[in-house]
């Protein structure tokens, strides 16, 4: 490993690293406007001059451009050095507006730290300054060129890193400009981004713009709940707002970068209809009055009916500490367990992934980068975990090869193969490329499930254009080092994870590593999976309620009227309750019809906790207390001078204490009391959950712990003999309804961020060419589809990346989609009507 | 009269034919390289020739080909570079003009070098009659069998293609150029990776400028020993050719042995100044080159000679100053192409030289103050810290304008206007 000395302190760093990254670890920050760590040296701006002089490199060089070797001596402190960059400093302060006290960047600005830094404080320049007209960027980054330096930071990222083309660099010499070709909303689901990575206020963050300095609001480390990878975010808060998030570096999950979903999908905390009180039916009450009547229901239902009487539905959007207590909760009382999934389907899958995720085949979205082929099945990055496409962009520009097998019509910024087979197909889809890429005998040295496995699996897929661009898929996964398989748990059969973790162990057998990466639907399904015992669902609560058995329901932080497939059967099933107690911080269906509600506190207004889909448990701490915001009640007017004891608004508290209060007034003498400590609640969690016995809860916010079910406890294999290479008889007459997602207007939670909201894209049903051509639709057509209770108009798209035989509709917001009965969905061809 | 090689089929009203370069001895060299010489061979006789690049560094052209190691990953390119865009220089649109096929010619015989399977000519938009020219003599050649699947039943295959810049100053640099073709900004690449490493499309790629190929057939044919008589002096090789411009009674492009003394060039083959002018300066070679005084009036004209009076070759391009030209103005000139031509890809080239025009215009207009030069020799000094060697040439012409000319300039500053205007 070279060894050298920066300004006479002597360090020692692996081969490849940059002179700049070296000092920096000896607390030496040299100057840098176009290196940023994510993104690599490029060596535009010149500003991280230093002197060589000792060793293989000599003279002023740039730091991020020269990699630390051996023998070299190295001065930041040099004359020249200093003066060069003071030069460069003020050559970019040449044309710079100056216009620091209306820009957003004020404060926490490169540039701004970099010129007082510089010593340059004196103009020179006598000419006139360049200008630039501004372009409308969208409704998320606002655009002010003046101020650019040409640092090439945003078009690095865009394009390079990121891979959209819309927003890159116009022009040459000195009338370089960065922007769009023309104006309008930039295409990205990353732009975000480039307001976090701007040396200075080219980009500023639009929603929250004028609404503060860097040292106004209240700023802490939280993370993304906007789906299951739990990237890591700064928030910003100031006058009981939530104003602003960025991304907050991580080394195992999101790097240094987050999507626009989780940058702007954080509107629904501050929600002008977020309901901020205890209800009694419409009656506003306070919490303790509410918690008192929902008490005596509860024992009244109780004494009458028995401890069965009641359910609970959790969700997984909640955190691992509500979904807990809500557990505890039953356990204590000998109710049922709570549900946490939609339909039994949906909580197997989710509880094979999570049992089948073991420690040596789980990957993070930091190792997906380094993987040379990825292998994604059921699984559409950008509309369900947009930062997955990232990493798998990172994995393409090291030219890893990627293949997809997914029915619908998936988009990724990169190039890789799409193979677009019908959902019974994806199992023999993937068996048949594992098994054209493994040799039998890697099977045959895992044992006999596995041989058994390998030889009742497909080996061939019938259709012939797939199956001939298998045969090079085949050719490029047989040579590759590093594999890494995706499977998602939305649109797959309930037997497809194992069979992802299965052709994962045999590549591993046959290629010596190998990686698993399940995608999950909410940012705590794999807590609620670990969590709950049962395999219960939404569908039989329903049931229950309709057979009588069950008289009360308590929703915490849940809305089944979202996501339950069937609206009308759940309205009349709620419609029979003698209790429904709902605790919630969105303004949401469920909590509208709620006879007893309860506010809980958002991710941001509690210290809490999430397991992601890899297994990783995280925390967060609280940005703000809570309350209404400033700016609602005073009507944009100065700040109110009012004084009272309480915050307005802020009766909100954690569901799991909530229920924790709940539970002490309800209890029998005699049994177990809850504490109001979240200490508490995490050794009772420990004690029951072995697995978490060593999550640290301290405070600090460790980004590598992990929790994954015990090493072989579970069957590996036991899809032996049962995948069907059934879907290729495939009836003609009907068409298998898939639902897909958004990356915007899908997510429960971002749906209320009203400028998400702005970006959705129209509700559609995509069909394939061949489909359309035989029913005689056009693209752009509108055209009703028959669902079990009823049926729903929508914009018919044609394309042709998707497979036929299906036909593919994303969830959406505006679309009442809930009219199904039961999965899978067939409609007949000559049901679907202009 | 010097010995004729690269214009020897030069004619006053036309381009030479296929048939007269054939005449000539043309292909004679592809044909002895197919049949007798490994690729090897050829190289070697170009690095025994000392065949130094003529698009301004001077770099060996064979030791450039040398660098494109043995089992380097195919496909690899040729390019041939006829962006010209030196100001004062115009041999490449004379060659293309001239005789085609010694174009073609060369670049097949370096594409067979570098096992190569396809070339690239890159032409200036500018020069849209020279990129026709050798499209249509391109396909005569396809149709003579010197291009395509298995030239003269050999095992080499080569095809050639045209391409026409967007055109600008920077796509004359070799990797500016390589990201032009792929449809990038036309941004200058420092290695690693060199380009005939990883080049056009990641692949290996040798890019070389269109006078160092055209010799590249005469030193097959002739030998490496012929090539190096040829030049006047022992450190260089071949013969050059000089564009002359300015005040000079016969401004043109003139094929001189290499090393030629600057006084000869002007006096014997441009006719000497125009009457009533004196020789004051000039720029060597184009216009990222020192003023060159009168004390280095006898400089021989080779890399050698120019380093000897710390300036450069270049492109061989002289431009001719009298002592009714104002220096100020002229280098005003110079720095306002190169701020215009600027890829703005780093700081102190786009801003610097902005800067730089800025204080220069000053001085032109009798807003110029004596602390100016000091910045000025500070901001050129720090030019050579940018990225390429764009800013390092463009500061050239202001250096030694303050070096070689300092009462000139102080005297715009003390008169607060030109001395050369009234």
């Amino acid at each position: 490993m070279p060894k050298l000395k920066i300004d006479g302190l002597e360090i020692e760093v692996e081969r490849g690293t940059k002179v700049i990254e070296a000092a920096a670890r000896l607390g030496i920050i040299i100057p840098r406007f176009c290196f940023h760590p994510g993104l690599g040296p490029v060596g535009a701006c010149r500003v991280c001059a230093v002197k060589f002089e000792e060793g293989p490199v000599k003279g002023v060089q740039m730091s991020c451009m020269t990699d630390a070797q051996d023998g070299m001596v190295v001065s930041t402190t040099d004359e020249e050095a200093a003066d060069f960059r003071k030069h460069v400093i003020e050559w970019l302060m040449m044309n710079h507006p100056h216009d620091c006290p209306v820009c957003d960047e004020g404060g926490h600005c490169l540039l701004q730290d970099l010129t007082v830094a510089g010593g340059h404080g004196i103009r020179r320049y006598l000419g006139k300054k360049r200008t630039y007209n501004d372009q409308y960027l969208g409704v998320f980054v606002q655009h002010e060129m003046n101020r650019c330096i040409q640092c090439w930071r945003c078009r690095r990222f865009y394009q390079e890193f990121a891979g959209y083309r819309d927003l890159g660099a116009l022009q040459i010499a000195h009338h370089t400009y960065f922007g769009r070709a023309t104006d309008g909303q930039l295409e990205s689901p990353f732009s975000g981004n480039i307001i976090d990575i701007c040396p200075t206020g080219v980009y500023t963050d639009k929603p929250s713009r004028f609404t503060g300095r860097r040292w106004d609001f209240e700023r802490g480390p939280s993370l993304c709940i906007h789906c299951s990878l739990g990237c890591h975010i700064i928030t910003s808060a100031r006058y009981r707002e939530m104003t602003r998030l960025e991304a907050r570096f991580s080394e195992s999950v999101n790097g240094y970068f987050i999507c626009d979903r989780g940058r702007y999908g954080f509107y629904y905390t501050n929600h002008p209809e977020r309901p901020r009180r205890a209800r009694i039916r419409t009656e506003e009450v306070s919490l303790d009055q509410a918690i008192q009547t929902a008490a005596q229901k509860i024992i009244q239902i109780n004494q009458k009916n028995g401890p069965k009487a009641i359910a609970c539905l959790g969700s997984a959007r909640s955190c691992v500490e509500n979904q807990a207590m809500l557990i505890r909760f039953c356990r204590v009382q000998g109710w049922n367990e709570p549900t946490y999934f939609e339909t039994p389907t949906m909580a197997k899958k989710v509880k094979r992934a999570v049992a089948r995720l073991d420690e040596q085949l789980a990957v993070s979205m930091r190792e997906i980068e380094k993987a040379d082929f990825i292998l994604a099945v059921g699984a559409d990055p950008v509309n369900e975990a947009p930062m997955l496409a990232l990493a798998m962009r990172q994995a393409f520009r090291n030219e890893a090869t990627i293949v997809v097998i997914d029915p619908r019509p998936v988009f990724l910024p990169f190039e890789f193969e799409h193979l677009p087979v019908a959902p019974d197909d994806l199992e023999p889809c993937l068996t048949a490329l594992i098994k054209g890429a493994v040799h039998r005998s890697a099977a045959e040295k895992m044992g006999e499930e596995a041989l058994r496995f390998y030889d009742t699996a497909p080996a061939e897929y019938p259709d012939a254009p797939i199956k001939n661009r298998m045969v090079k898929i085949t050719q490029k996964l047989r040579q590759s080092r590093y594999p890494v398989i995706i499977c998602g748990t939305s649109i797959v059969r309930e037997t497809t994870p194992d069979v992802a973790a299965d052709s994962a162990l045999l590549l591993r057998a046959a290629r010596g590593r190998a990686g698993l990466f399940y995608l999950m639907s909410e940012a705590n399904t794999f807590g609620a999976a670990l969590l709950s015992s049962e395999e219960g669902s939404v569908m039989d609560v329903v049931e229950s309620i309709e057979k009588g058995s069950v008289k009360g329901l308590m929703l915490v932080e849940s809305d089944p009227f979202r996501s339950f497939p069937d609206y009308e059967r759940l309205k009349q099933a709620v419609d029979k309750l003698d209790l429904f107690l709902v605790m919630d911080y969105l303004p949401s269906f469920a909590a509208r019809l709620a006879h007893l509600f309860f506010p809980t506190q958002t991710l941001f207004e509690m210290e809490t906790s999430f397991v992601n889909q890899e297994g990783r448990v995280q925390f967060a701490t609280s940005a703000y207390r809570g309350g209404i915001p400033i700016s609602q009640i005073s009507a944009g007017g100065h700040p109110l001078r009012v004084f009272r004891r309480d915050i307005p608004g802020g009766e909100s508290q954690p569901a799991w204490q909530i229920l924790a209060k709940l539970a002490n007034i309800i209890s029998l003498p005699g049994r177990e009391m809850f504490s109001l400590s979240k200490n508490e609640l995490w050794s009772w969690i420990a004690k029951e959950y072995p697995i978490f016995a060593n999550v640290p809860i301290a405070d600090e916010l460790p980004d590598d712990v992990r929790v994954h079910l015990a090493q072989g406890r579970e069957k590996l294999f036991p899809s032996g003999g049962q995948i069907r290479s059934g879907g290729l008889s495939r009836e003609n007459s009907t068409l298998e309804l898939v639902m897909g997602d958004w990356t915007f207007g899908t997510e429960e939670l971002s749906t209320y961020s009203k400028y998400l909201q702005q970006v959705e894209k129209e509700p559609c049903l995509f069909m394939s060419p061949k489909d359309a051509s035989m029913l005689g639709l056009k693209d752009r057509e509108r055209i009703t589809l028959p669902l079990d209770k009823g049926r729903l108009e929508m914009e018919l798209r044609i394309v042709d990346t998707m497979a036929p035989g299906v036909i593919v509709m994303p969830k959406h917001r505006q679309l009442a989609w809930q009219k199904i009965e039961k999965w899978p969905v067939k409609v007949a061809m000559g049901q679907i009507r202009k | 009269m010097y010995p004729q090689v690269i214009f020897q089929n030069r004619k006053p009203n036309r381009i030479a034919t296929i048939d007269e370069y054939r005449q000539s001895g043309g292909y004679q060299a592809l044909t002895m390289a197919l049949q007798k010489y490994s690729p090897k061979e050829v190289q070697q006789a170009v690095v025994d020739a000392n065949l130094q690049g003529r698009g301004g560094a001077g770099f060996p052209a064979g030791l450039k080909w040398k660098s494109v190691a043995d089992d380097a990953p195919f496909p690899r390119y040729l390019i041939t570079n006829i962006d010209e865009m030196e100001p004062g220089t115009f041999k490449d649109r004379i060659m293309a003009h001239a005789d085609p096929h010694m174009i073609i010619e060369g670049t097949i015989l370096a594409g067979y070098v570098v096992s190569a399977e396809k070339g690239i000519i890159f032409v200036r938009p500018s020069y849209e009659s020279s990129a026709l020219i050798l499209e249509r003599e391109i396909r005569i050649a396809q149709e003579a069998g010197y291009l395509g699947q298995n030239i003269m039943g050999s095992n080499f295959s080569f095809d050639l293609i045209v391409h026409r810049s967007g055109g600008r100053y920077i796509c004359g640099e070799g990797t500016a150029q390589i990201n032009a073709i792929m449809g990038m900004r036309a941004h200058p690449k420092q290695p690693p990776p060199r380009s005939t490493e990883k080049g056009l499309w990641d692949q290996p790629t040798v890019l070389n400028n269109i006078e160092t190929l055209v010799n590249v057939p005469h030193i097959v044919r002739h030998g490496a020993e012929w090539f190096k008589g040829l030049a006047k002096t022992k450190a260089s090789s071949g013969t050059k050719l000089y564009c002359v411009s300015g005040k000079v009674n016969r401004p043109g492009c003139y094929e001189l042995p290499m090393g030629t003394p600057l006084r000869e060039i002007i006096e014997e083959h441009a006719g000497g100044l125009l009457p009533g002018s004196e020789f004051k300066a000039c720029l060597p070679g184009g216009a990222s080159t020192c003023f060159l005084g009168k004390e280095d009036y006898d400089v021989e004209m080779d890399f050698e000679g120019l380093k000897k009076c710390r300036n450069r070759l270049g492109t061989g391009a002289v431009i001719v100053f009298d002592q009714k030209t104002c220096l100020v103005g002229a280098t005003l000139n110079l720095i306002d192409f190169f701020v215009r031509e600027s890829c703005g890809f780093c700081t102190p080239c786009r801003e610097g030289l902005p800067f730089i025009r800025d204080l220069l215009w000053r001085i032109e207009h009798g807003e110029g103050e004596e602390e100016f030069i000091p910045i000025l020799h500070r901001m050129c000094a720090h030019m050579w810290k940018s990225y390429c060697a764009f800013a390092p040439g463009a500061s050239m012409p202001v250096t030694s304008l303050l070096d070689h000319f300092p009462e000139e300039v102080h005297e715009h500053i003390s008169q607060k206007k030109c001395p050369f205007k009234s």
